[in-house]
């Protein structure tokens, strides 16, 4: 089973020209996605883009791999090509988009706005067939009415027990898939979020209406508020994401969960295939 | 762009000193600085801010539209490579961005000066030092306008990255073929990672060499591959090449470093040269856009103009569809300008000031013909400065304390621009305050324009009076009570024209023409006209 080229292979077949990997704490897995999806890529011989949204993270690159740094995280050796220097600034300092001329370990760090992981996404995607991002929640509206796919992971880091684990899982792909906008029928736009207080009012009056958000960052709403207010609301946005598969980290520092039953919980709870990268299993 | 002791900030923001910053604001960091140095021309200056102005002109007509963008567009995204000159003279290795910077500005000079060929009022740019180290660092450009460096640069670091090549081709081989025996002995396509997970139900006998257990669960065991001895001694030869490879990269940095840094006088000059260029180009396109021309600057106190525009009350009105009627106005010490409401004395007081401003600067005016002397103060006394000042003062007061700053001040050279002062006391007092006030100026031989709806000053002062001609006739009413459509109607039936005159016309009734422009009712309208005439 090799999951890379499972998760490479999903996102191409949608015509994604990006792949933003997002979880729902730390320590469940991101990175370890981002490098089995990459190395899938650079096997594969696509020309590759890397980002970072993580303060300080180091991955292993290989030749020709374009990836974003800043300037202050950019070590002397190996020299990389540099290629652009941008305007864009990180407490590191401003980004720079390089490309790799020997492998090595390097430093990335990315954009802090929603808006700059967007420009710095589309430079990449402009010379590079994939991108993949490890990415953060909270700046994945960048990824909203464009092409790009999404994974979702969690894990034991996360929760105290699976059953809380996948609840996590499934709570964040169903807010990440809310549907697109159905013209035709009556709905009530949003101005700004939806959250908690809005949710409970609607609720409160019955609302039938759709309850229009521009994305589904928009909705700002977890746990079992968030369930609910999905379950009870029609909530659609105007501009989609798209979610393309789960992967999970079964171990933690403190427990873990059996891998299998893990990404079969998830799997089962979410609809979409359920990677381990660890265990190079797959679910679903 | 300071204004120093030119304008104080409420007359400034009265004469559009932000619009007009904003109108000239360079694209390049280069411009930015010489942008930030612009200092008003002051009284001495005139042969400086007279080349100045036809400098800028002289571009504007050599250089079109199409060629003073494509220069813009060259020096608009330019990286800053002054901090890197710096570090290179006080003997810092500069680092790769850094060499991509100075490559950057090399070039782009290069760009800039090929698009000036022709153009006789243009000095080219580069020099020497931009052509020395644009040489020297040639041989890293990668791909349009990228640094990289290359192997070109030094046989050794060459030779060096094809060892650490070959070593880590090696290192990969043998973990590769560590990793297939791990994933075929356990019956798996793959070992992905440093960490993988056994699940116990899986696992045939016992683990295969190399494999390490981290962890053990009921179900499953958490497994690290080892390094084998064949693919430990890889590894550290690979980390001894890449060693060398980062030896070899500091000597070429070093050795390019020395040559940035021989140079840095050179390349200090044309940095300097770009940044006075790109605030000139502004300059130039400002020039071209608002049809400017360069005023002659006078040594005695003077602002005559034929034909002016206040810039950013035209900007304004152009937005609304509407067009700015230029003005004439000579001004030779002091004068009176009176008019009727709307008329535009405020505009023409402004069209004075701005003028001033851009001559001040060594800009072209926004005029067919104009002549400015250059002032040590432009000051605006009067309505629409009020709002600058707090506090618990009357208007009349806060008036009277700002002429007390201006009189003390006592610029050498001012120019003062009064627009109805002292219209908040009783008319006779205004009156004598106003009639003293030109007194002073004259014994001060400032230049003046005082605007008033009060009469007889200018004849008791002995200055000269000019006034906005006013209404043709009545303004058409218009079909609704809308502000947009009345104001229409009246720009129709104004002439905004200024000419001399000899005495004051107190038989118009402009302003009540204007009440019933604006909507006032029929009878209170009837009642004013009545009232005046009796």
């Amino acid at each position: 089973m090799r999951v890379g080229i499972e998760l490479l292979d999903l996102a191409r077949a949608t015509g994604a020209g990006s792949i933003f990997v997002v979880g729902t704490g730390r320590n469940v897995g991101k990175t370890t996605v981002v490098r089995a999806v990459y190395a899938a890529a650079w096997q594969s011989g696509l020309r590759t883009g890397l980002a970072s949204l993580n303060p300080r993270h180091r991955l292993w690159i290989e030749p020709q791999t374009l990836f974003v740094t800043a300037r202050g995280a950019l070590g002397r050796t190996p020299a990389v090509e540099i290629l652009e220097l941008s305007r864009v600034q990180s407490p590191a300092g401003a980004l720079l988009f390089a490309r790799a001329a020997s492998a090595a370990l390097y430093e990335l760090v990315g954009p802090p706005t929603a808006s700059g992981v967007r420009a710095v996404t589309e430079r990449l995607a402009a010379c590079a067939e994939i991108v993949i991002v490890d990415g953060a929640v909270d700046r994945v509206a960048a990824l909203a009415g464009s092409n790009g796919a999404i994974v979702v992971t969690g894990g034991a880091a996360s929760a105290a027990t699976i059953q809380e684990a996948v609840a996590e899982i499934a709570a964040l792909v169903a807010r990440l898939r809310i549907p697109r906008v159905d013209e035709t029928a009556p709905a009530i736009e949003l101005e700004g979020a939806l959250t908690a207080t809005r949710a409970a009012s609607l609720i409160a009056a019955e609302e039938t209406r759709q309850i229009v958000v521009r994305d589904p960052t928009q909705v700002a709403l977890s746990g079992r508020a968030g369930t609910t207010a999905l379950a009870r609301l029609k909530v659609r946005c105007r501009r989609p994401l798209r979610v393309i598969a789960t992967a999970i980290a079964s171990i933690a520092a403190e427990h873990s969960f059996d891998p299998r039953a893990f990404a079969n919980a998830v799997a089962d709870a979410t609809g979409l295939p359920a990677f381990d990268v660890y265990a190079g299993v797959r679910a679903a | 762009l300071k204004t120093l002791h030119l304008l104080d900030s409420a007359t400034a923001a009265v004469l559009g000193f932000e619009w007009l910053k904003t109108a000239l604001t360079p694209v390049s960091p280069y411009g930015d600085r010489h942008f930030e140095r612009l200092r008003p021309f002051a009284p001495g200056d005139e042969p400086a801010a007279q080349s100045r102005a036809n400098a800028i002109a002289a571009i504007a007509v050599e250089l079109d539209a199409a060629r003073l963008e494509a220069i813009r567009a060259a020096m608009r995204n330019l990286p800053d490579a002054q901090g890197a000159i710096a570090r290179a003279s006080m003997g810092d290795v500069l680092d790769d961005p850094n060499f991509f910077e100075l490559l950057r500005f090399c070039t782009t000079i290069e760009r800039i000066d090929e698009l000036l060929v022709g153009c006789t009022g243009c000095v080219p740019i580069s020099n020497h030092a931009v052509r020395a180290v644009k040489a020297a660092l040639a041989l890293g450009s990668a791909g349009e306008a990228g640094f990289y460096l290359a192997d070109a640069f030094d046989r050794d670091l060459a030779s060096a990255r094809e060892c650490v090549a070959r070593e880590q081709a090696e290192l990969d081989a043998l973990r590769g073929r560590e990793s297939a025996r791990a994933a075929q002995a356990l019956g798996r396509d793959e070992v992905a990672g440093d960490e993988f997970i056994l699940m116990r139900a899986e696992l045939r006998g016992s683990l295969p060499t190399g494999v390490r257990v981290l962890r053990e669960a009921p179900t499953y065991l958490l497994c690290a591959l080892e390094y084998g001895d064949a693919a430990l001694a890889a590894l550290q030869r690979r980390d001894t090449a890449a060693a060398a490879v980062a030896e070899a990269e500091e000597r070429v940095r070093t050795g390019l470093t020395e040559i940035v840094g021989q140079q840095a006088a050179g390349l200090n000059a044309a940095a300097a040269a770009l940044g006075e260029f790109d605030v000139l180009v502004c300059a130039a396109r400002f020039t071209q856009h608002y049809d400017c021309t360069p005023a002659t600057i006078a040594k005695k106190p003077i602002l005559t103009f034929d034909r002016a525009r206040f810039l950013p009350l035209e900007a304004e009105l152009a937005a609304a569809g509407r067009r700015f009627v230029p003005l004439d106005v000579e001004l030779h010490d002091t004068a009176v300008l009176t008019g009727p409401n709307m008329g535009g004395k405020s505009v023409c007081l402004q069209t004075c000031g701005f003028i001033a401003l851009c001559a001040a600067f060594g800009l072209p005016v926004p005029a067919a013909r104009a002549q400015s002397a250059l002032f040590d103060q432009v000051a605006w006394l009067g309505t629409g400065r009020e709002a600058q000042i707090g506090g618990l003062l009357s208007s009349f007061a806060r008036e009277v304390l700002e002429l007390r700053a201006i009189l003390e001040r006592a610029a050498p050279r001012l120019l003062i621009l009064a627009d109805e002062f002292a219209r908040t006391t009783t008319p006779h007092e205004g009156r004598a305050l106003m009639v003293a006030l030109l007194m002073r100026l004259r014994e001060l031989a400032a230049c003046g324009m005082l605007a008033t709806h009060l009469a007889g000053i200018a004849a008791t002062a002995g200055v000269r009076h000019f006034a906005v001609r006013g209404l043709r006739g009545i303004p058409r009413q218009p079909p609704t009570q809308g502000v947009g459509e009345a104001l229409a109607s009246l720009a129709d039936a104004m002439d905004y024209t200024i000419a001399e005159v000899s005495g004051d016309d107190v038989t118009r009734a402009d302003a009540i023409a204007l009440t019933a422009l604006l909507g006032i009712d029929r009878e209170f309208v009837n009642d004013a006209y009545r009232a005046l005439s009796q």
